[in-house]
């Protein structure tokens, strides 16, 4: 009576809306860029189009001018349209939204480390950044906001609570408003899935298993006929590199070293590249958490597959090619490094990498849709629609009959209103 | 794999038609996202017409136009729940619950309604409440699209007298309550608020565990969760005794206090405080020692409940079968497995599928021939208005609950 990891795993909606091949993710992504970048131009255009009349009229009174203020200043984070009239907008291109989304996701990564919050909230905080992005365009939304709201949003879908006041805090210059502003912006494209689904544990499941085998104790599969104590004697003389012979013997001692080597190691590829990368959108969980496992020691993975199915299944060698594709991907992120590389190497890349992001920013600022620039303006605009549109008068009587209940409730009450519990709830 | 052994508890394994109706609003909207992925070459004549709205506020929208909200069924604190029904197909009734913007709140969306979302969106189960679809309106106010449950609760059950049922009875209901707990625990999410009146009756009788406001997923060992969870009534010993580590076991305390409750038909350990709960636990089962479960003293409010106190024993078996006659032998010891105050010691929710109880005659009565009563749309509304581990008592006096919805046909 045990549902298997699969079966859970294909209810999820990490399964069911969020994975995808990588024609699907690259059509999404092209289409996303398509419809923001026909929107930019159409809101830049009006805009010019305004702008120049509103020029026309002032120049009769040339002191006007001066005050017109810019509609695109209104949260005056520099987001200028192009000086040139007329001109037409250079839009990004899908590369160059996707190299800015993995930026945005570096930044929220480190904005995660430098609140303090569990990797796990990062992480999750990270992939809704990516979900989001997949339907949206930085050049619709701004980076900042959007990946200061995601994390805010996973604190909460983990189960931490953290007051929208205590977190906008955090930063200079952020208001909780701020911060809630995108918040159902970004809930809408995550298709009110809040569930993602780690390799974190994962890993520590195999690391414990591996160590159980280590000290003797193996529990093998069916398909397997390895005494624990052989299994022990395989994996203390395995060598360090695949394609070696079989190495000398060490202790168990000596072996833990190892074993918790490569789970650090691991583990560090999936708090970053793992994260920073589409790993999420192609693979599952586990198959993430075996890829890095993979790339912090071979042979011991190699090993450790060995286990759970038997090398001459046809579905090992399909699993370990995915695996490998999986490591791949994940190794060529900027911030994986192995034994191999080369301190100015990897300087140099980061130094290229940083004016390139630089680059893009700027940019970026020629192509903003004018129309999105203030989230918390545009946030009101909503909600003051809605009312509009007729919901005013159910929340009148709603507040209406909330009073008279409470009213009541008072005068019921004997030692009269309840006295507030704190400073928050007075009122 | 093994299934369990009454009633398969796998939804849809892999591989087999999903589309039956009961997966076909989840197929349906599978089917739109792909529509929408498969574009390969997305034609630019995508912006006009779109009225300037965003690809998610259009699936948003494509979402919300599915369903037709009808008459308004209950309203609470935290929600308002209206009957509803698919705009395709008027017969498909669904209950819409719409999640109140909280005006003191200052968080945004609130963590209830997140929770509730989450993971209710992963599971999949014939004895949990099926959440269609979620969509937020024009005003920023989230809509949970859920099953159509119009028969009522199992609190309500027992409470109604002009109803008599069996032993057969109580181990059916008893068994799909115990396979949506199962799942629950599988899947790695605690519930944390299992008790009657979450627990809801659909048109064909089968019981759906509902209200996951308070639930989590297991936590990683070592860090803290709070004890201040599940209705009073349900809560099991270790929580009130301040245990800030736990797992499934809480759940199955509550669901063995459910199942008591069915059996006589009354509240099982009813008490006024938190304080008072534990004393009244420990009338029935005595007063945990180190000797009968081990590192319960170094509970946080061990000293100060228990401290002083004189020693208390707990009831022998034949309070258990005075007690509980309609449960039988085998039932009596399937209960006290999971009423155990040491949660090691207590049952999991796998080994209470692989109890003896349902197997043993007599047979869990069939779906079809279980007694129902008519408690009618208005108690889905009150049920599924409610915020988590909120004890509303009396309600069966309300003269508006007694309005007889269920004998409306589908």
């Amino acid at each position: 009576m045990k549902l298997s990891e699969d079966d859970i795993y294909r209810t999820s909606t990490q399964y069911k809306h969020w994975s995808f091949t990588p024609a699907q993710l690259a059509a999404q992504r092209q289409k996303t860029n398509l419809v923001a970048a026909e929107r930019v131009k159409a809101n830049v255009a009006r805009q010019r189009a305004t702008r120049a009349k509103q020029l026309d009229t002032a120049s009769a009174s040339e002191s006007d001018r001066a005050n017109t203020p810019g509609i695109e200043n209104g949260n005056g984070e520099g987001g200028s349209t192009p000086a040139r009239p007329g001109g037409e907008v250079e839009c990004l291109t899908v590369a160059e939204e996707m190299k800015l989304v993995d930026v945005f996701c570096e930044r929220a990564l480190e904005l995660g480390a430098f609140c303090g919050f569990p990797i796990e909230v990062t992480a999750t905080g990270i992939q809704f950044l990516r979900r989001f992005y997949l339907y949206n365009s930085p050049m619709t939304y701004e980076g900042q906001n959007i990946s200061r709201t995601c994390i805010f949003l996973a604190n909460k879908t983990e189960g931490i609570h953290v007051t929208a006041e205590e977190y906008a805090a955090k930063f200079s210059n952020v208001t909780s408003d701020q911060v809630l502003a995108p918040e159902y912006l970004i809930v809408q494209a995550l298709r009110f899935n809040f569930d993602v689904r780690h390799p974190f544990r994962g890993l520590k499941g195999a690391h414990l298993e591996l160590w159980e085998i280590a000290k003797g104790k193996f529990a093998p599969l069916p398909h397997d006929s390895r005494t624990g104590e052989a299994a022990q004697a395989e994996m203390l003389a395995l060598p360090t590199k695949t394609g070696e012979p079989a190495g000398k013997r060490v202790s168990v001692n000596e072996f833990e070293k190892r074993l918790t080597a490569t789970y650090n190691a691991a583990s560090a590829v999936l708090k970053t590249a793992a994260l920073l990368t589409d790993a999420y959108f192609l693979y599952p969980p586990s198959q993430i958490m075996l890829a890095a496992h993979l790339l912090a020691d071979e042979p011991l993975t190699l090993f450790y597959l060995s286990t759970k199915l038997p090398p001459s299944s046809p579905i090992h060698a399909k699993l370990l090619s995915t695996i490998r594709a999986c490591a791949t991907l994940l190794s060529s992120h900027r911030s994986f490094t192995s034994s191999s590389t080369i301190k100015e190497e990897k300087e140099a890349r980061d130094k290229k990498e940083k004016s390139a992001v630089a680059a893009l920013i700027k940019k970026l600022r020629h192509c903003r849709d004018p129309d999105k620039l203030d989230l918390v303006q545009l946030n009101q605009a909503h909600k003051r629609d809605a009312v509009q549109d007729g919901s005013l008068e159910e929340q009148k009587a709603k507040r209406r009959k909330l009073e008279r209940e409470k009213a009541k409730k008072e005068a019921d009450d004997f030692w009269g209103p309840e006295l507030p519990k704190n400073g928050a709830k007075a009122g | 794999m093994t299934f369990s052994p009454v009633l398969s508890p796998r939804p849809n394994p892999p591989g087999t038609k999903m589309a039956t109706n009961a997966t076909a609003a989840k197929a349906k909207a599978l089917a739109i996202l792909n529509n929408s992925r498969a574009v390969p070459s997305p034609s630019v004549a995508s912006t006009p017409g779109d009225g300037g709205l965003d690809l998610a506020e259009q699936m948003n929208d494509e979402v919300r136009r599915r369903f037709v909200s009808g008459t308004r069924l209950g309203e609470g604190t935290y929600a308002i729940v209206y009957s509803g029904h698919y705009r395709h197909d008027p017969s498909k009734l669904v209950a819409i619950k719409k999640i109140k913007l909280n005006a003191d709140f200052k968080d945004g969306i609130a963590m209830d309604a997140i929770r509730e979302i989450k993971f209710l969106s992963e599971l999949s189960h014939p004895n949990i409440i099926q959440l269609h679809a979620v969509f937020s309106t024009k005003d920023q106010n989230i809509s949970l699209v859920l099953e159509h449950l119009p028969l009522g609760d199992l609190e309500m059950l027992w409470k109604n007298h002009s109803i008599s049922y069996g032993g057969a009875d109580i181990k059916s209901w008893a068994n799909m309550l115990c396979q949506a707990v199962w799942f629950c625990h599988e899947n790695y999410v605690l519930h944390r608020d299992i008790k009657g009146n979450n627990l809801l009756i659909s048109a064909d009788g089968t019981v759906k565990l509902a209200d996951f406001g308070l639930a989590r997923s297991f936590a990683d060992p070592g860090r803290d969760m709070t004890c201040n969870v599940i209705t009073r009534f349900y809560r099991p010993p270790e929580l009130l005794l301040g245990c800030r580590h736990y797992g499934g076991c809480v759940d199955v305390w509550s669901t063995g206090c459910v199942i008591a409750e069915l059996a006589i038909r009354e509240f099982f350990l009813p008490s006024e405080t938190d304080i008072q709960q534990l004393s009244v636990i420990c009338d029935v089962f005595g007063i945990p020692t180190e000797e009968t479960w081990p590192g319960v003293s170094k509970l946080r409010h061990y000293e100060a409940s228990f401290g002083a106190a004189a020693p208390k024993h707990p009831h022998g078996i034949n309070y258990w079968k005075q007690r509980f006659p309609l449960l039988g032998e085998d039932g009596i010891d399937l209960l006290r497995g999971m009423l155990r105050m040491d949660p090691m010691k207590r049952l999991s929710a796998t080994q209470v599928l692989q109890h003896p109880y349902w197997t043993n005659a007599p047979r869990p009565t069939k779906k079809e021939n279980l007694p129902k009563q008519g408690g009618g749309e208005k108690t889905m509304g009150e049920d599924l208005k409610r915020r988590g581990g909120e004890i509303e008592t009396g309600r069966l006096d309300k003269v508006a609950r007694k309005l007889d919805f269920g004998a409306m046909k589908k």
